[in-house]
């Protein structure tokens, strides 16, 4: 073990070592399919330089060992070592200037888009949805009710949002930008909301989002009598609230109270 | 072409960094649907930024006088009670409060200036709230600045009367240090009632009638918010005397002042990482108490507009922890004889980064066109969740507990004769602790959501009960250790004290962001459902504009910052025959 250690030691020096380390997990990395978002590969790549600056910089003899290998050239090294040593002085400022050419060259590409998981709705517009007293005590939700949800959510949500609730419908791959459909088993989505959000959201948030988001608006004809024509769908508002009912009963989620 | 609209878009970021500042002293003053008597503009200053640069600069220098003071006085005890048995001990602990004291004075007046400054901002450009709020809090605006009067003697006939009351006077010293903690936290826990009441407003009518006074103080955020903010600001107070401390330490050719400042950063370091790791308990039970007040807080702050801060934060976070871990492995380069604990750093620092990482790893990405998979990704989405940040947050806990372990063991021999066994036994639990928690985790991954909350609890019982049980079995098994190296004070490299200074500039900025997400928060109130924004300024800034404001904030308060520390640093003139016995030797307590 420590043979092996020092015979990589002799052949293959400190830098060395480390750029192929940090290049190596780059690729790794890029190589994970469905790719990585630039994003996220920048998050870590910082992570692992560093930890590769601590790696150097433990302690003085280490620093010494990483910048001698640049600067105190003997002459009488084998020529591997030489080679190695053109290639660092050659390859790091290539990476560096192919970086900076990146960040500006002109892309063509829309902005990274940000996604708001929930968008933000004022407590004065959430205010004016009243719960109907037979869905607001999940304890209390009546199977029928619930059943009848499910016809409607099949019949109109399932396409997106997935048979299982699991946001893998078989239209979802359509809609993967900037997001998918919810993943309503997800801890991460209904299970977070109120009664009276999820209600808004279903009849008329998908507004905010109009034009970022698949998420269709579900508008209860009689209470939004000039909904829009480009978003809008049949759902009464009992309607509504049934297929509400039902995605919390069948993701096993309760909604949160306020 | 294609070169020239780069050149543009270059060119409208700088314009727009340009218009932010800009803004600060110019904005279209027209009210929608507003009195505008409500809101009149101050010299055409936009007065929304400019209240929450000074609410943040003066936030931040509150915090420091009022942390301060609590280290440094028990220090300061610390000091007192060693006394008898180690006079050497006892004067170097007196030196080391005095010297974190020494940068109060100028805190404080800078404390009083951006006060004021926030006041009079407050009172003219938003008279119709600040009217409400001295409504609603009349009684307590008068009280307020007689405990501040009464904080500002203390301090002052603590830090002057140092000299003087020293000896068998000391007691009445520690008790004016004493009372100056005491009344800086009353000051404090006032502000807080106003902060918090407009968050979880309590005790007035749905019109902002007044009926409860004491409910109005005592609403549902006021403790959690006390507690957050006593924790989170001796860690603050604590950053940032390291930070002076390396100040000094790196302006110095003197070798026993440079020992004395060495130390001084190590014990602060020391007091920040400790106190730090309270800090994420206190900031979710203040989310708790948010989220139970009403649920748009939750749907703000968790999935909504602020959620991404909390992204930021975890990174932020682990920069901090990073930095104390590596200052704390080059702590062993001063204890000679330590190469076999130096030994482990590189394998703790591989562990901590890929800890991080996956702590880090966002649930719900960023991600243009070509890379989107819909905001979740089902290979890191499946890192991003609980059960995997769990794992990796309380292994890097393992990990920072096992380098304290180490470097306890530094330059000791223990001599107790089960040493061999014991050492043994002491480093099976902590591999066992790392084992058990993360086969939890691993459980807890593949488990329904219910039991996972279970698991996770588990986890940091395992945590404690493996830290305290191998806590005590090290404090048995170091008892008379033979020490063969004395902690070389002052040999540390340069570069510890640059982490010390990076730590505390990343301290400041987080605190910004975190100030911004709690008021940020209320969205379009000033007062959360009981009385609106209704302001031309009252939208959230963009993230990116944010983060600018938080780093402008940064700047200014470190700008101002070295001034006390320069002043500090005049006034003290060091006594070169006190460094000769101070100088610390040996580990410290
Ligand atoms: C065309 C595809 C599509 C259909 C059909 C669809 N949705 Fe959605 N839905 C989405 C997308 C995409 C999102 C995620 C983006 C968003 O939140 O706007 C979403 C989000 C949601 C959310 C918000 C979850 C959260 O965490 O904020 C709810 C609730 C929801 N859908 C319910 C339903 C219900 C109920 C139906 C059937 C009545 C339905 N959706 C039909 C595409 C669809």
């Amino acid at each position: 073990m420590t043979r092996l250690r020092d015979a990589w030691r002799t052949h293959v020096p400190l830098p060395t070592s480390v750029v192929l380390i940090v290049a190596a997990i780059y690729v790794a990395l890029k190589l994970v399919r469905p790719v990585i978002p630039g994003s996220v590969i920048l998050l870590y790549m910082g992570f692992v330089i560093a930890g590769a600056t601590i790696h150097v910089t433990l302690d003085d003899a280490r620093i010494r060992r990483f910048l001698d290998f640049f600067v105190e050239v003997s002459g009488r090294e084998p020529r591997a070592i030489r080679a190695q040593r053109w290639a660092l002085l050659a390859v790091i400022p290539l990476v560096l200037g192919w970086w900076v050419y990146d960040a500006l060259r002109p892309k063509y590409a829309p902005p990274v888009e940000i996604f708001q998981r929930h968008p933000t709705v004022g407590e004065e517009v959430l205010k004016r949805v009243t719960v109907p007293a037979w869905a607001a005590d999940p304890a209390k939700w009546r199977a029928e009710d619930v059943a009848v949800g499910k016809r409607l959510y099949e019949a109109n949500c399932a396409v997106c949002h997935g048979e299982k609730l699991d946001g893998q419908g078989p239209a979802a791959e359509g809609f993967r930008y900037p997001i998918r459909p919810a993943n309503f088993t997800d801890a991460g989505t209904i299970a977070q909301l109120t009664l009276p959000y999820v209600y808004w959201r279903l009849t008329v948030g998908g507004i905010q989002n109009q034009f970022n988001s698949a998420m269709p608006k579900w508008t209860a004809s009689d209470a939004e009598p000039d909904a829009s024509t480009l978003h809008s769908n049949d759902l009464t508002s009992d309607e509504a609230w049934k297929v509400i009912l039902y995605i919390y009963r069948g993701s096993g989620f309760e909604p949160r109270r306020e | 072409m294609a070169a020239d609209s780069a050149n543009r878009s270059r060119w409208r970021g700088t314009l727009r960094a340009a218009c932010l500042v800009a803004s600060l002293f110019c904005t279209a003053a027209w009210a929608q649907g507003s009195d505008p008597g409500d809101y009149p503009t101050i010299a055409g200053i936009n007065s929304r930024l400019a209240v929450w640069i000074a609410a943040q600069l003066h936030l931040m220098f509150a915090a420091f006088v009022l942390a301060v003071p609590m280290f440094a006085v028990f220090i300061e005890f610390l000091g007192w009670r060693a006394e008898k048995t180690d006079r050497v001990a006892a004067r170097r602990h007196d030196w080391l409060a005095h010297e974190m004291a020494s940068l109060l004075p100028v805190a404080y007046s800078l404390t009083a200036i951006t006060g004021a400054l926030l006041g009079f901002l407050l009172f003219t450009a938003y008279p119709k709230f600040m009217h409400h709020l001295t409504g609603v809090f009349g009684p307590t605006f008068i009280v307020y600045p007689l405990f501040f009067v009464a904080e500002t003697l203390c301090l002052y006939f603590w830090y002057y009367g140092w000299h003087r009351w020293q000896g068998d006077k000391k007691w009445f010293h520690l008790l004016l240090g004493l009372a100056l903690n005491v009344f800086g936290t009353i000051v404090m826990f006032i502000a807080d009632a106003w902060a918090t009441y407009m968050m979880t407003p309590a005790g007035v009518t749905e019109q902002g009638a007044l009926v409860s006074l004491y409910d109005a103080v005592w609403n549902p955020g006021w403790m959690p918010l006390n507690i957050h903010r006593l924790v989170a600001n001796v860690t603050f107070g604590a950053l940032l005397c390291s930070a002076y401390a390396a100040y000094r330490l790196l302006l110095s050719d003197d070798a026993r002042e440079r020992a004395l400042y060495d130390w001084m950063g190590y014990t602060g370091n020391l007091i920040a990482l400790f106190t730090m790791l309270f800090l994420p308990f206190a900031g979710y039970y203040f989310g708790f108490e948010l989220f139970a007040f009403s649920a748009t807080y939750g749907v703000t702050l968790m999935g909504g507009v602020l959620s991404w801060l909390f992204i930021i934060q975890a990174i932020v976070i682990a920069v901090l922890f990073i930095g104390a871990a590596y200052y704390s492995w080059l702590g062993l380069l001063r204890i000679p004889g330590s190469e076999a604990q130096q030994r482990w750093s590189p394998v703790f620092n591989v562990l901590l980064i890929a800890g991080f990482a996956v702590w880090a790893t966002p649930h719900t990405m960023a991600a243009s066109i070509e890379e989107s998979t819909g905001g979740f990704h089902p290979v890191l989405g499946a890192l991003g969740v609980m059960a995997p940040k769990m794992i990796a947050v309380t292994l890097v806990l393992v990990v920072l507990y096992a380098s304290y372990l180490l470097y306890r063991r530094a330059g000791r021999v223990p001599t107790v004769g089960w040493a061999r066994t014991g050492t043994t036994v002491e480093w099976g639990l902590v591999g066992l602790m790392a084992v058990t928690i993360a086969a939890l985790g691993i459980f807890g991954y593949f488990a329904p959501a219910h039991i996972r909350i279970k698991t996770s609890i588990w986890q940091i019982y395992v945590l404690i009960g493996g830290i305290a049980a191998t806590f005590f079995l090290d404090q048995a098994l170091l008892r008379g250790a033979k020490t063969v190296a004395a902690v070389r004070w002052g040999t540390m490299p340069r570069r510890g004290q640059y982490v010390l200074v990076l730590l505390a500039v990343v301290i400041v900025w987080l605190m910004g962001l975190m100030g911004y997400a709690r008021s940020g928060a209320r969205l379009n109130w000033h007062v959360f459902g009981i009385m609106e924004d209704t302001s031309p300024n009252a939208g959230l800034p963009s993230l990116g504009e944010a983060a600018l404001v938080i780093t402008l904030i940064t700047a200014i308060f470190f700008a101002l910052l070295a001034v006390a520390f320069a002043v500090a640093g005049m006034a003290r003139g060091t006594d070169e025959r006190a460094l000769v016995e101070l100088s610390p030797q040996g580990e410290p307590q």
